[in-house]
């Protein structure tokens, strides 16, 4: 009762942590009676707790006893289901975190993941970590009741995408672009046998090959529903390219191949596993949502446009505000 | 709502030393308050005690002051018990006497024995007897003594003894 009164009358802060590729962000709300009255920020370049970040976060946090860390689940380990009672036909969750979200839907992420992010994170404690995959579907709540689409958080290195069908969860996967850990992003977010890999680098298509004529022919397979189940040359063609990409990166790198390039062919895969992953239900897609917090360029649009005949809608977003957003609706 | 994979920490506006701080001075409170408590509710209990020894005192008082009533009655009813049992030993001792003063040859058929007088009926085989076997031991006894004959018709006489006990002698034979 006494803490409630006076958890009323102190001033909350709201420190939200946004760690990159390289820097980390973080971004600090006062909020002394339920409005946020002043909000600022630091980028830190680092992307680990170090004594300048540690120093400005205590900082922050000595101007209230009320106060609350959150960060953005950078797990390469989480993902979202299309339920919340039959988890465990999609993933193992005895080693994961998950939430169900309106009963419909579920985000998880590894535990071992959230207690090495805790442990990181010890000296100054943390109070939140949520799933990109809830940010994005706050972010875009307008257009996922609305539509049938992909709805893609795009950040510097990773990309949370997810297809919504007028507020139904279909699908969703987190995509890394890091080259060094590309092959275990991979192994994961695309669930590709060992067996099938092995297989099919012979068979892979050359990056070069890749062009318009291909992909308009892959998307009439999209198109072609009925026929995924049967079609298994597809799937591995697909993946089959995902092998060839990390060989192709690294030797294309002194080219300065296109980020953007990178994130579409991704973002393309993903989508090729929705449509064959017989667990997911396949619906066409026709357009795509873009949350862009880093300022994604005209190509990624060209490449989703030209490539995947894909409408696309890019809209801004603050993510560090986003999460702030989110801390306060947990709170307040 | 809870979107997040962990729980907030608890927060709390008192610092580590603050919350010992409070916690002392609660505990302190808290034993002072139950000091308090003890000593409010045998202060209780002593006047609730002391309530009930002075109603139980009043109680016996009023026990001692019937038993001493009873004490009086049983008493009085002792010395009753004594003179009527003295009485009937006089009585007994009486009739005893009585009995003893009659010689074999008279037979007494009635006796009445009163407060200050005694009358007798019987048979006699003649007046001397009577008046010398009999007479002479009562006159002794009581200061008047009356006698009337009858003859009966075998020779013999009935006879009637009347005696009296002045009052001032009976009063100091009480």
């Amino acid at each position: 009762m006494l803490s409630k009164i006076l958890e009323a009358l102190y001033t909350k802060v709201f420190i939200n942590i946004i760690v990159g590729d390289t820097t980390s962000i973080v971004y600090v709300e006062v909020v002394p009676k339920g409005e946020v009255t002043s909000s600022y920020s630091q980028s830190f370049s680092t992307n680990v707790l170090d004594t300048e970040m540690h120093d400005y976060l205590k900082t922050a946090m000595s101007q209230s006893p009320y106060h609350y860390i959150t960060i953005l689940d950078k797990s390469l380990h989480q993902g979202a289901v299309p339920t919340c009672n039959e988890t465990k036909n999609y993933v193992d969750i005895s080693t994961l975190n998950s939430i169900c979200i309106d009963k419909k839907w579920t985000v998880y992420t590894a535990q071992d993941d959230i207690k090495d992010l805790k442990y990181e994170y010890q000296s100054v404690g943390l109070d939140f970590i949520f799933s990109p995959f809830i940010i994005l579907s706050k972010f875009f709540k307008d257009k996922i009741n609305s539509s049938l689409s992909i709805f893609a958080l795009v950040e510097e290195k990773n990309i949370s995408l997810s297809i919504f069908d007028n507020g139904t969860f279909l699908y969703a996967e987190y995509l890394h672009t890091q080259t060094d850990d590309l092959d275990d992003s991979l192994m994961m977010d695309t669930i590709i046998d060992d067996e099938e890999i092995s297989l099919d680098i012979d068979d892979s298509i050359d990056l070069d090959d890749i062009d318009a004529d291909d992909d308009i022919g892959s998307l009439d397979d999209f198109g072609d529903i009925e026929d995924l189940d049967s079609d298994v040359d597809i799937e591995e063609f697909s993946e089959a390219k995902d092998i060839e990409e990390i060989v192709e990166e690294k030797e294309v790198s002194i080219d300065d191949f296109n980020d953007d390039y990178n994130k579409f062919i991704m973002i393309q895969n993903a989508i090729n596993n929705f449509y064959h992953d017989e667990k997911y239900e396949s619906s066409f897609v026709e357009s795509i949502y873009i949350a862009d917090s880093i300022g994604v360029s005209e190509d990624l649009k060209k490449y989703l446009e030209e490539e995947m005949f894909l409408n696309v809608r890019v809209r801004k977003i603050s993510l560090e505000e986003e999460l702030s957003e989110m801390a306060r609706l947990e709170i307040l | 709502m809870r979107y997040s994979y962990i729980k907030p920490r608890k927060k709390t506006a008192l610092s580590k030393d603050m919350q010992l701080l409070f916690t002392f001075f609660g505990v302190t409170l808290f034993m002072l308050f139950l000091t308090y408590s003890f000593l409010v509710f045998k202060d209780y209990r002593f006047d609730q005690t002391r309530a009930e020894i002075l109603q139980e005192e009043i109680d016996l008082r009023k026990n001692i002051q019937e038993m001493k009533v009873k004490i009086a009655l049983i008493e009085n009813q002792n010395i009753l018990s004594e003179r009527v049992y003295t009485k009937n030993t006089v009585l007994k001792d009486s009739i005893h006497n009585l009995f003893d003063l009659v010689p074999g040859r008279i037979t007494l058929s009635q006796a009445k024995i009163m407060e200050n007088g005694l009358v007798l009926y019987g048979v006699t085989p003649n007046k001397d007897i009577y008046n010398f076997m009999l007479q002479a031991p009562l006159r002794s006894i009581f200061h008047r003594t009356y006698s009337s004959f009858y003859p009966l018709e075998n020779g013999w006489f009935r006879f009637v003894s009347t005696n009296y006990i002045d009052e001032e002698s009976s009063d100091e034979y009480k």
